[in-house]
């Protein structure tokens, strides 16, 4: 799901871009270090819209950087457990496959597959019914529902530290949401086959 | 006891549907055909449905188990949330009452423990039936069993578990990014690369099952049987349950609630008849020491509330003459009120006989709280108020009736003495009340009493600034005035109501 919030973020900038260009140079910095990161509270932050407010700086000592605490409108974007969702099928097996929605992967083990599908090994793997008529297989748009979501430990703690004022810059670690997700359910599987387009 | 049958019905049907093959013992002992004890708990639970609360060695005696054996299937239904238990320490006397309260029962349970007596504190264990418990316990259960079976059919929200055969890790689909290797197209371990196979559901785990077609369908196959096996088997269980669920629990209440009530109910039934209970009876109260703490409690406070009506009675008989319709009610309110100032007061007049003044005061409002202190001051500050109406009250009262004045006089006599002689001055002040209160509606005309609000407000800055001389000096007599402030707020209206909410503020 998606959502339109507020965030507030410390950012620490170098006193080389101390000047008229100030406020760009941290709006494109924000940018650069917000946009695509992943906390398991709020989920994907997809594009930032606008700042709201920009703090006064702090120089830290000893380093000459300045810290400022900035406000900004963003775009995130959280899987919920029981959420519907579009993804595009990335690689099929015998266990199951494995979908995308943006940046969250999704998996579907083939017991949440509906029972009229069997698994189809060889060149490009898939799953079809018996009759041929519905076929999973790469690039595929499933409709899907998600049934349980796992954010990795890493983000949790991330999450956490973000919760008070950290003065450090963005995690190194790309976080990731993991989904598990059912296509055994009414209305839903295979909205869009590649081979008929 | 009509409504606690099919309760019954239902505690022994639950017995046999789910406890039938209990055993207590731990699972990693052998079953020999001996020690072999199933259905233990059925008959545990079957004879608990005839008894209410039962101690624990009474029942094993019964039931010629082994006392511990007992205890073990008791602490299991006690984990089932079925059975509910009581320990404490008691002597042979609170021993007895338990006995006493059995026999008051008299629900068919010949207890001839009269005649045993230990002197030794022992702990003695109780358990009896939580019906209440019993139906939310099982119900519950059910619908956890028709859940999961429904789940397992559908194939529902259920996250697929794989398990390695070599190291036998487990894993379930949220690890399936991390298991996925990139020879082959199936899951491998992270301890030691064996290929996973997909743990397919744990109903019908021997099948290996690694989600071929065949095994599937034969999976669904037998959940279904399941589900309808469940079904039917579970149909008079429901049945119970539904018959029960508009009947009134039976509830036994805790350990000494049930033992205060039986033995109530055993002495009511003695009092009628019998040659001899009024032994068994006296036993009973005899023997108080712990079951009947709450009660005596109890009885403090009806033993209070006695008094205090008691003390009411002898108000009204020593002042017969005030029969005024129109006002019983308010006198009624307040001379209680003021008989609670009174009691209260000599209480504290008691701790002011040896030493006197306002350290007293303190040390007795000290045991209470803060707040209780707030409302002394809010008392004080009443009184200190009703004085100057009071007076107000006179002096118009003086204008217009000549037969007033001694009593006036009287009052002005009593403010004026305060500081000298508090009890003779009390006195004199419940005097006044009194006249006051007979004569204020009377006397109450609008304009009149207009002039006393503007004069209280007044009085209001007045008081402020004397709080704490009048708080030393009103608090005797405020006690038995602070009633008077309830009837206060009728004589002086909004303006009275905003002062009390400043002063509450304050």
């Amino acid at each position: 799901m998606f959502f339109h919030i507020v965030l507030e973020r410390n950012m620490q900038l170098h006193p080389r871009h101390f000047g008229r260009n100030l406020r760009e140079h941290i709006i494109s910095k924000l940018m650069k270090d917000v946009e695509g990161t992943c906390s398991g509270r709020h989920g994907f932050v997809v594009a930032i819209t606008s700042v709201e407010n920009i703090g006064k700086g702090l120089i830290r000592d000893g380093t000459g950087f300045v810290t400022f605490p900035v406000k900004y409108q963003c775009v995130v974007f959280r899987p919920f457990k029981g959420e519907i969702l579009e993804a595009v099928v990335s690689m099929v097996n015998k266990m199951g496959f494995f979908a995308e929605a943006g940046p969250v992967q999704i998996f579907v083990s083939n017991h949440l597959i509906p029972d009229d599908m069997e698994f189809q090994s060889g060149d490009m793997p898939n799953y079809t019914t018996s009759d041929g008529s519905v076929k999973i297989q790469k690039d595929s748009e499933v409709r899907l529902k998600i049934i349980g979501t796992r954010v990795d430990a890493t983000e949790i703690d991330k999450n956490i530290s973000q919760s008070r004022p950290k003065w450090d810059p963005a995690g190194s670690h790309p976080s990731r949401f993991f989904c598990i997700g059912t296509i055994k359910d009414d209305f839903l599987g295979v909205i869009n086959d590649p081979t008929t387009i | 006891m009509s409504s606690i049958e099919p309760f019954n019905r239902l505690v022994k049907l639950v017995a046999r549907a789910f406890y039938d093959d209990i055993t207590t013992k731990g699972d990693n002992q052998p079953k020999s055909g001996r020690s072999d004890n199933r259905g233990i708990a059925v008959v545990v639970l079957d004879a608990l449905t005839r008894r209410q609360w039962v101690r624990e060695e009474d029942l094993a005696k019964d039931l010629k188990l082994h006392s511990k054996q007992l205890r073990r299937t008791l602490r299991f239904l006690e984990e089932e949330k079925l059975v509910a238990r009581d320990h404490r320490k008691e002597t042979a006397k609170g021993a007895k009452i338990y006995s006493a309260a059995v026999a008051a029962t008299a629900d068919g349970q010949p207890f001839a423990k009269e005649g045993e007596e230990k002197i030794k504190l022992h702990t003695h264990s109780y358990c009896s039936l939580d019906y209440a418990q019993i139906y939310d316990v099982v119900r519950y259960r059910i619908h956890r069993m028709r859940k999961k079976l429904k789940d397992e059919l559908e194939c529902k929200n259920t996250v697929q578990e794989y398990i390695c055969p070599n190291c036998q890790r487990r894993y379930n689909a949220l690890d399936a990014l991390r298991l996925v290797s990139l020879e082959d197209d199936s899951f491998h371990c992270e301890n030691c690369n064996g290929e996973l196979v997909a743990e397919s559901d744990k109903l019908a785990a021997q099948e290996g099952g690694d989600g071929d077609d065949n095994a599937r369908r034969r999976r669904r196959e037998k959940l279904k049987d399941l589900l309808q096996k469940l079904e039917v088997h579970l149909k008079p269980l429901m049945e119970q349950i539904n018959r029960v669920k508009d009947l009134d629990v039976p509830e036994f209440g805790t350990l000494q609630a049930w033992e205060a009530r039986a033995s109530a109910a055993g002495r009511a039934a003695n009092g009628d008849s019998s040659s001899n209970d009024p032994n068994k009876s006296s036993q009973g109260y005899g023997g108080t020491p712990m079951p009947f703490l709450g009660d005596t409690k109890v009885e403090v406070a009806f033993s209070g509330a006695e008094g205090k009506q008691v003390d009411v009675k002898s108000e009204t008989d020593s002042t017969p003459q005030k029969v005024l319709p129109p006002w019983m009610i308010k006198q009624g309110m307040n001379l209680t009120k003021e008989q609670r100032g009174e009691v209260k007061q000599e209480s504290k007049m008691d701790g002011s006989s040896a030493t006197g003044g306002l350290s007293d005061d303190k040390k007795s409002t000290v045991e209470d709280d803060k707040t209780s202190l707030q409302d002394e001051y809010i008392r004080a500050y009443y009184a200190a108020l009703l004085k100057k109406q009071q007076e107000l009250d006179e002096a118009a009262k003086n204008q217009q009736e000549s037969s007033n004045t001694p009593i006036s006089d009287g009052l002005s006599g009593a403010s004026s003495n305060r500081q000298v002689g508090m009890k003779s001055k009390r006195e004199e002040v419940e005097g006044d009340d009194d006249v006051d209160w007979e004569e204020a509606p009377v006397a109450g005309t609008t304009s009149e009493s207009f002039k006393v609000h503007d004069l209280n407000v007044e009085a209001e800055a007045s008081a402020e600034d004397e709080d704490d001389i009048d708080w030393e000096e009103g608090f005797l007599e405020l006690q038995s005035r602070v009633i008077l402030g309830g009837g206060l707020l009728f004589a002086m209206g909004l303006t009275g109501c905003v002062l009390l909410l400043q002063t509450r503020h304050e």
